[in-house]
């Protein structure tokens, strides 16, 4: 199921199987002047299929928005093994949005088999800024401040410097080995208008305190800076051999404080993190960085992620930004909802799949439904 | 029987995925135990947790090209290329007597012993004219006078062409090409002395590192102790330059501070004049030049002057060759293939056009599925004014 079944270049659709790698897509369109906007930091290893299923971000969803608001329809396959359709190409579809239900609901609906997916124009100009700091706090007040001038990057990240310092002793790209975080920022659009808004990133970064405004030369230039923050977290075992990755959000004008907490967390329980994140909408990325054959590390490791995903959260966020909630959150969920918001989640689960057969366990702590008893179906793989 | 893999490389893998589109057997059979992260699992399983060394495990380590795709796509920089010939290592004295003969046959007593691999190869040129030689082997045609024919070095050299092992008997056209275009510089090329054979690549990838190491030795005492070795096999050519820590002396290290690929030494010289021809050549970037010697724009820089020029689509995916892999594992290989040429042909386009490779295994494994290969050094001397 890797095949592009057709493509559609003057409605701009293109019609997937769940299996077409995401940068595979883009590449195969690059030549039609399109791209599909989503682009997770995985993005040459994930496919679209998982993409609708964790309604996946990246950089550039930032101005382009998730993943669902680039599925226009679904074939889906239930767990009784009928097949229905959700959604549809046509811009204004009648009826409940299930495919808005389905998108993001981590296999838990059903099966996806055939995705209708919106391809984006390529923008005329791109420019990609990289920004120095010789603070975090500098940075993240930068990231609240350009979106503030009304300046909204198709991509706003932000690394941390010892994140910075392995990536770029993977990529050579040029990343300053001695700053303390960096900004890596997109602006697309018309000529004109880019100009003008790099005019006013490098005007407000340096009044926030960044020491070097660098604008990419060439598109090989922006590509070498993309593939460094695509590679961070693939570089981490060049810090230590494994990682515990957290995904939280916080409203952007509170990244300062929850970004001081999560270093201070980490400290506390004798851990190294590193943040590397999607500074524009507010996406941490705490990542927990240790070496598992060091005995008792996996209780304060643990500890340290629970203790970080409770301080987002009690700072306005949420649990997930896009890598979902899986196994490994579920237990959280009752931080941000309610039982009753557990019970309608529950039951429109049950709507698509009433015997828990699609991805059982998952997503939904125990007891979501009111009065449930749990069962595993039998022969499912939990 | 234990793995002995060195244990912090092995942990450095954050199974992050972000090897897997690059891996050619993951890319056709979609499994994970196809794909390095699989690969490297199954190496912690047996190292670190106990799992058994069975005929799974095997099969796991065998289907790997050892094409190194995997490791420039890691972000963490796992050596996956000396992990998996440590595996390999392990494995040698486990395989079966079958395999370890033929191997014994090839490895040990034809391609070490260069008299006996040329005495083949006359056998080979026959079967060939009496069409004994099926085409999907992709053997060149050998020439028999190409192999009465020494190729000539000159007095006072100031560069040394490595002729090899298989290379000086199948494809000795390439060395004297290689030869040609090295004078054209003005340099004065020479040629190994007695025993400046095999470099023992494949020997390495099969696990066999004792021959490796020993082959090795014999190659740097064929040569003088100064002066540019250029190497016009990319196989060879990555294994020599790896040399220095095969061997770990000084003198290896220095040795194999002095290896070029052939492409690479003649982009360092001034450029050449070409005669530009309309010739489309697709440019196939064999593995061992580009994820180990990393040197594969040299090739562009060398033939830019002579020919068209066209890049394939695929991050330069493996072509499926990978030395003995054609034979050990067919129909993996093919497939790989398969998709190899697919891509090449989507690059070309309608119209006529030559493959470009620095790899005579790769070269062979190409020409086998009816493409027209050849090495850049035939095609520099072809656009030589
Ligand atoms: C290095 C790295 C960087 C990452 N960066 C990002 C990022 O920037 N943004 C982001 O959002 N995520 C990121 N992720 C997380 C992950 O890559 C994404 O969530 C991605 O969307 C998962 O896709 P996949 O193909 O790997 O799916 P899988 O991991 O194979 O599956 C994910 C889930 O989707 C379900 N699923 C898969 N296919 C279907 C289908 N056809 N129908 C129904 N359910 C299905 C599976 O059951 C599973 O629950 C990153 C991960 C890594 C390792
Ligand atoms: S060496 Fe090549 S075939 Fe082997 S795992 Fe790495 S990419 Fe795959
Ligand atoms: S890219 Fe490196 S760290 Fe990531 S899975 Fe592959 S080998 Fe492991």
């Amino acid at each position: 199921m890797n095949r592009v079944i057709e493509v559609d270049v003057e409605a701009r659709v293109a019609w997937v199987e769940p299996g077409v790698l995401n940068l595979d897509l883009s590449r195969m369109v690059t030549h039609l002047g399109l791209h599909y906007a989503p682009d997770p930091s995985s993005q040459q290893a994930c496919t679209i299929g998982g993409n609708v299923a964790t309604n996946a971000g990246g950089p550039h969803c930032l101005a382009a928005g998730v993943t669902s608001s680039h599925i226009l329809a679904l074939d889906i396959v239930l767990a009784d093994g009928s097949v229905a359709r959700l959604g549809g190409l046509e811009p204004d579809v009648p009826g409940l949005d299930l495919r808005g239900c389905f998108v993001g609901s981590e296999g838990t609906m059903g099966i996806a088999t055939r995705i209708a997916v919106r391809l984006q124009p390529n923008p005329p100009c791109v420019r990609t800024l990289l920004l120095d700091f010789m603070s975090i706090d500098a940075a993240a007040a930068t990231v609240s401040a350009i979106i503030a001038a009304g300046i909204v990057p198709s991509a706003l990240e932000m690394m941390d410097a010892r994140i910075t310092r392995a990536v770029e002793d993977y990529v050579r790209a040029g990343y300053p080995r001695d700053a303390e975080a960096v900004l890596l920022a997109e602006l697309d659009g018309l000529p004109a208008g880019v100009e003008a808004a790099v005019a006013v990133v490098d005007r407000v970064g340096r009044e926030h305190g960044a020491r070097t405004v660098r604008v990419a030369a060439d598109a090989a230039e922006r590509a070498l800076l993309w593939k460094g923050r695509k590679s961070a977290f693939g570089a981490i075992a060049r810090i230590a051999p494994d990682y515990y990755l957290h995904d939280a959000v916080v409203p952007r004008t509170r990244l300062v404080e929850v970004l001081h907490q999560v270093y201070e967390i980490a400290a506390a329980h004798e851990l190294i993190v590193v943040n590397v994140f999607h500074a524009g909408d507010g996406n941490l990325h705490p990542i927990l960085v240790f070496d598992a054959r060091d005995p008792g590390i996996w209780d304060r490791v643990h500890a340290a992620g629970d203790a970080i995903v409770r301080a987002c959260v009690a700072a306005g966020g949420v649990l997930s930004g896009e890598h979902g909630i899986g196994l490994e959150k579920r237990d959280l969920m009752p931080l941000v909802f309610n039982v009753d918001d557990l019970d309608a989640q529950a039951r429109l689960r049950d709507a698509f799949d009433p015997d828990g057969r699609a991805n059982p366990q998952k997503v939904l702590p125990r007891g979501s439904r009111c009065g449930e008893t749990m069962r595993v179906p039998e022969g499912a793989w939990v | 029987m234990k793995l002995q893999l060195p244990e912090d490389d092995l942990v450095a893998c954050v199974a992050c995925g972000l090897c897997l589109p690059a891996c050619p057997t993951y890319r056709v059979t979609g499994l994970e135990i196809a794909s390095p992260r699989g690969r490297i699992a199954a190496m912690q399983a047996v190292q670190l947790g106990g799992a058994p060394i069975d005929a799974e495990f095997t099969a796991a380590m065998d289907a790997c090209l050892v094409c190194r795709g995997c490791e420039v796509a890691c972000p963490s920089s796992v050596p996956f290329g000396h992990l998996m010939e440590a595996a390999r290592a392990t494995l040698q004295p486990r395989r079966p007597a079958q395999r370890r003969f033929a191997e014994w046959l090839g490895y040990r007593l034809v391609l070490p012993h260069h008299g006996l691999l040329l005495a083949l190869t006359w056998l080979l040129a026959v079967a060939q004219r009496l069409r004994l030689v099926p085409n999907r082997f992709g053997l060149p045609r050998l020439s028999f006078r190409s192999l009465r024919t020494p190729l000539d070095a000159d007095a006072h050299p100031d560069v040394f062409l490595f002729t090899g092992c298989v290379m000086d008997a199948w494809q000795r056209e390439v060395h004297r090409a290689a030869l040609t275009v090295m004078r054209a510089t003005g340099a004065r090329p020479g040629l190994p002395g007695v025993h400046g054979g095999c470099c023992g690549a494949l020997h390495l990838h099969a696990g066999l590192d004792d021959q490796a190491r020993a082959l090795a030795k014999q190659v740097i005492a064929s040569l003088p102790p100064e002066g540019p070795v250029v190497v016009d096999s990319a196989g060879c050519g990555a294994a020599m330059k790896d040399y220095g820590r095969l061997l770990d002396t000084d003198g290896a290290r220095a040795f194999s501070a002095r290896v070029r690929d052939f492409s690479e030494w003649l982009a360092e010289q001034a450029p050449l004049p070409l005669r530009p021809s309309g010739t489309t050549v697709v440019v196939q970037d064999p593995c061992h030049l580009r994820h180990v010697q990393h040197a594969e724009h040299a090739v562009r820089t060398v033939l830019r002057g002579g020919y068209q020029l066209v890049e394939i689509d695929d991050d330069g995916l493996c072509c499926g060759a990978g030395g003995a892999y054609s034979v050990t594992e067919p129909s993996l290989s093919a497939a790989v293939r398969a998709r190899k040429v697919d891509a090449i042909r989507a690059a070309a386009g309608d119209g006529p056009f030559v493959v470009a490779s620095a790899n005579p295994g790769c070269a062979m494994h190409l020409a086998a599925a009816g493409l027209t290969v050849q090495h850049p050094a035939e095609l520099v001397e072809e656009a030589l004014p």
